[in-house]
């Protein structure tokens, strides 16, 4: 057993965080009030070379492991990037060139990641369709073979980073009676004939992130596009859980960080009543709490990403365990900043008032804390 | 970075698991309903067999029969106990982690010559003297004072809330010795047996839960000792080694609220499997599934940073202290909220007396209270990151 990081982790952090604090993190307020993907903290993020994080060097990558992953996200949302940003990056990074990466052929991966590691094409991930979320395995877009194309036909939603990605990784089916055993994986470019995407939604949180659904009307998919097997879609979407429940948590955690030192700055700043309001044990009781969360979340993110990387078979108990958590709780401690701050809280040029917005997606994407309860339920009334 | 436990740590975990199951669970039902002048027995019997596994001496040094291992292996092992017998587990853990650690710690080599091999053998009981009837946290608050006459120490004051009084051999008495000194620099700890002239222990206290961990007041009037005393044999250390085994204190009350949360945990799912309700599982209704999710989730997270905690302190990590808090307010809160969701899996069946989650329901309430409740730990830990940001 060994919690510690070692120091080239520490000092890697250390980079990222002084990075995204000096380079990104004073673009984000602005960018968030706009409600639109920005180019240029993007490119600044590639910059750094985090969109190509976990992949080999030859491939454009840095050829970082899941635990340095986490550590970056950690980092950047400790260092006040909001919350879209770092959706985009995820989304990217993780659900499109990652399953790309461990699924796709050798042409596949040389044609793709490169550019999505270097953060020329931005990449996306659709599975989401208006009358299929958490029931993953019902999805309607059908692909049907004809000579040597795939023609797709159905719709996605909810795709972040639909607006503005060059591919995306989809997900459709070549027999719906056959649920999640017909599901197959295809990688689209954005120029492929009958593919489009609709205008980006209006979201509560993690603005900075491109929303959109995304249409196949009799769309073709070259036959070199088939991503893994033909009806191995299932199990490339279920691949990537590891890196789900630490990876893409790993932001939040850090704007819990980033959350609990505004807090306790702020509240030894402001006087009320003739002492700092940091005096009163309710804003106390707050600043512990979040403490003690943050705490609990790194130990879940980091039990997650270093058994992965140890080789250690997934405990599906465990990262669903972290979504609950991290999500719920995250949510109640965002809305805890918000309170010790009080009306200076509810106003936007606040950083909680964001973090307040982007932490409840923690409790919805990749999987609800309710469809993560039912997981959990069911494994252990097995 | 490695979070899995090691091969020596699974062992440890597993062995703990069937003896405990087989030599200690038994007992929890009979301990907790026998009255509390009859208690005592019982739970000597279970120390004593606790002695044969050599639990008792886990992390005490290999030269006075402990195993030394780490704090860490000490937690695992106790969740085993706890989820078994969590008065058993009080018992043990106040007699050799509480009084056995502080020995171990800051005890003169003759000191723990003349205990420790006792204490692991369970021959030896001993007890931790600190709390009295005006002071509890507030441990500057104390009365008990000793006084140098000749070359003899004279102790006159009352202890209360002693967990182990009634059946311990030895006492850690903390007291004044100089009430002029600097706060923190005035005040002592002496060891007592319990002969010595003028201790004696009041009546076993009667309590809600934990009821087979026998507790009593004491009372010191003009107890005379001599210098050997002194635990260490320096005067003037008492609050620094007393606040160092409160972190021992912390540890032990997380450990206690993971292994009752694995009892309550287990139970209540078992019955959301046996029980059928409407023609299916009461486990299948949502409204239960997803309390048992909740009552797996808080306990797995406390359990990580009970051990995250313990591993800081086997570091000698500067912020295990900070750590320390938020696993005993983690596991404390998470625990006062499994055992009630536990109990109420059970609904009517769970309220009866004399079943399982009934008596873990209130063995579960002293996690948030023993070693510094919820709102201390949170006046720790808040007062820390306000520091760290103080302008």
């Amino acid at each position: 057993m060994d919690f510690a990081f070692s120091d080239e982790q520490k000092m890697f952090r250390d980079t990222i965080y002084r990075y995204g604090k000096e380079e990104i993190a004073p673009l984000c307020e602005e960018a968030d009030l706009k409600g639109e993907f920005s180019h240029e903290i993007w490119n600044k993020m590639a910059e750094m070379g985090v969109l190509g994080l976990p992949f080999p060097e030859e491939l454009g990558g840095q050829g970082a492991d899941i635990v340095m992953c986490c550590i970056a996200g950690e980092a950047l949302g400790h260092a006040g990037v909001d919350g879209g940003s770092l959706l985009a990056w995820g989304a990217h990074t993780y659900l499109c060139a990652c399953n790309i990466f461990n699924f796709g052929t050798e042409e596949q991966k040389k044609k793709y990641v490169p550019k999505l590691a270097s953060g020329e094409w931005i990449g996306c991930m659709g599975l989401t369709e208006p009358g299929s979320g958490s029931d993953a395995a019902s999805i309607r877009t059908t692909a049907v073979k004809k000579g040597d194309k795939y023609i797709l036909n159905g719709s996605k939603t909810f795709i972040t980073n639909a607006p503005v990605a060059e591919v995306a990784v989809v997900f459709a089916t070549l027999d719906r009676s056959k649920r999640h055993e017909g599901i197959t994986a295809f990688i689209i470019e954005k120029d492929f004939p009958g593919f489009s995407t609709g205008k980006p939604f209006h979201k509560m949180g993690c603005k900075v992130s491109a929303t959109s659904e995304v249409f196949f009307e009799d769309c073709e998919v070259p036959e070199e596009n088939l991503l893994g097997e033909e009806c191995g879609g299932w199990q490339i979407g279920l691949s990537g859980v590891e890196w789900d429940r630490s990876t893409l948590l790993s932001p939040f955690l850090g704007a819990s960080i980033y959350s609990l030192e505004l807090c306790a700055k702020y509240a030894n700043e402001r006087h009320q009543f003739n002492r700092p309001i940091g005096k009163f044990q309710a804003v106390q009781h707050r600043i512990a709490d979040m403490k003690v969360f943050a705490e609990a979340v790194k130990l879940a993110i980091y039990r997650v990403a270093s058994a992965k990387d140890n080789g250690v078979m997934l405990n599906p108990l465990q990262a669903a365990v972290n979504k609950v958590y991290a999500g719920d709780e995250g949510f109640r401690m965002a809305s805890d900043a918000v309170q010790i701050f009080g009306g200076y809280g509810f106003m936007h040029e606040y950083p909680v008032e964001r973090n307040f917005r982007d932490a409840k997606l923690g409790a919805i994407g990749g999987g609800t804390s309710d469809i993560m309860r039912m997981i959990v339920s069911r494994i252990m009334l097995m | 970075m490695d979070y899995e436990l090691t091969n020596d740590q699974k062992e440890l975990q597993q062995d703990m698991a069937r003896f405990c199951k087989e030599e200690i669970a038994p007992k929890a039902k009979v301990l907790d309903e026998s009255p509390s002048d009859k208690i005592g027995a019982i739970i000597k019997e279970n120390l004593k067999k606790l002695a044969k596994v050599n639990y008792l001496g886990l992390g005490i040094e290999v030269r006075y029969g402990g195993s030394d291992l780490d704090l860490v292996s000490q937690c695992i092992a106790g969740e085993e106990v706890a989820k078994a017998c969590a008065s058993t587990f009080l018992s043990a853990w106040s007699s050799a982690y509480m009084f056995g650690a502080m020995l171990n710690l800051f005890g003169a080599d003759e000191q723990k010559g003349r205990y420790l091999p006792g204490v692991v053998k369970a021959d030896v009981i001993g007890a931790l003297a600190y709390t009295e009837p005006d002071a509890g946290v507030d441990i500057a608050g104390i009365k008990t004072i000793a006084e140098k006459k000749g070359d003899k120490w004279v102790i006159n004051g009352t202890k209360d809330l002693v967990t182990n009084a009634p059946i311990a051999d030895v006492f850690l008495v903390l007291a004044y010795t100089n009430t002029d000194a600097e706060s923190g620099s005035g005040m002592t700890v002496f060891i007592i047996d319990k002969d010595t002239k003028g201790i004696s222990v009041g009546k076993p206290i009667e309590t809600m839960g934990l009821r087979g961990a026998p507790i009593a007041g004491i009372n010191i009037d003009n107890c005379e000792v001599s210098d050997d005393s002194i635990l260490g044999g320096e005067t003037g250390k008492g609050l620094s080694q007393i606040e160092r085994i409160f972190e021992n204190g912390k540890i032990g009350m997380a450990t206690m609220a993971v292994g009752i949360g694995m009892a309550c945990t287990e139970g209540a799912t078992q019955y959301a499997k046996d029980r059928k309700a409407f023609g299916r599982q009461i486990g299948k209704f949502q409204e239960v599934g997803f309390k048992l999710a909740d009552m797996f989730t808080y306990n797995d997270l406390g359990r990580m940073l009970t051990y995250r905690a313990a591993w800081g302190f086997d570091k000698g990590e500067k912020e295990a202290n900070i750590l320390a808090s938020c696993a005993k307010l983690f596991a404390g809160e998470a625990i006062t909220n499994i055992a009630n969701w536990s109990l109420h899996v059970f609904a009517g069946h769970g309220y009866l007396k004399g079943t399982d989650v009934e008596r873990l329901y209130r063995d579960a309430r002293f996690c948030e209270i023993g070693y510094g409740t919820s709102e201390m730990q949170r006046s720790i830990i808040s007062k820390d990151a306000l520091d760290k940001f103080a302008s």
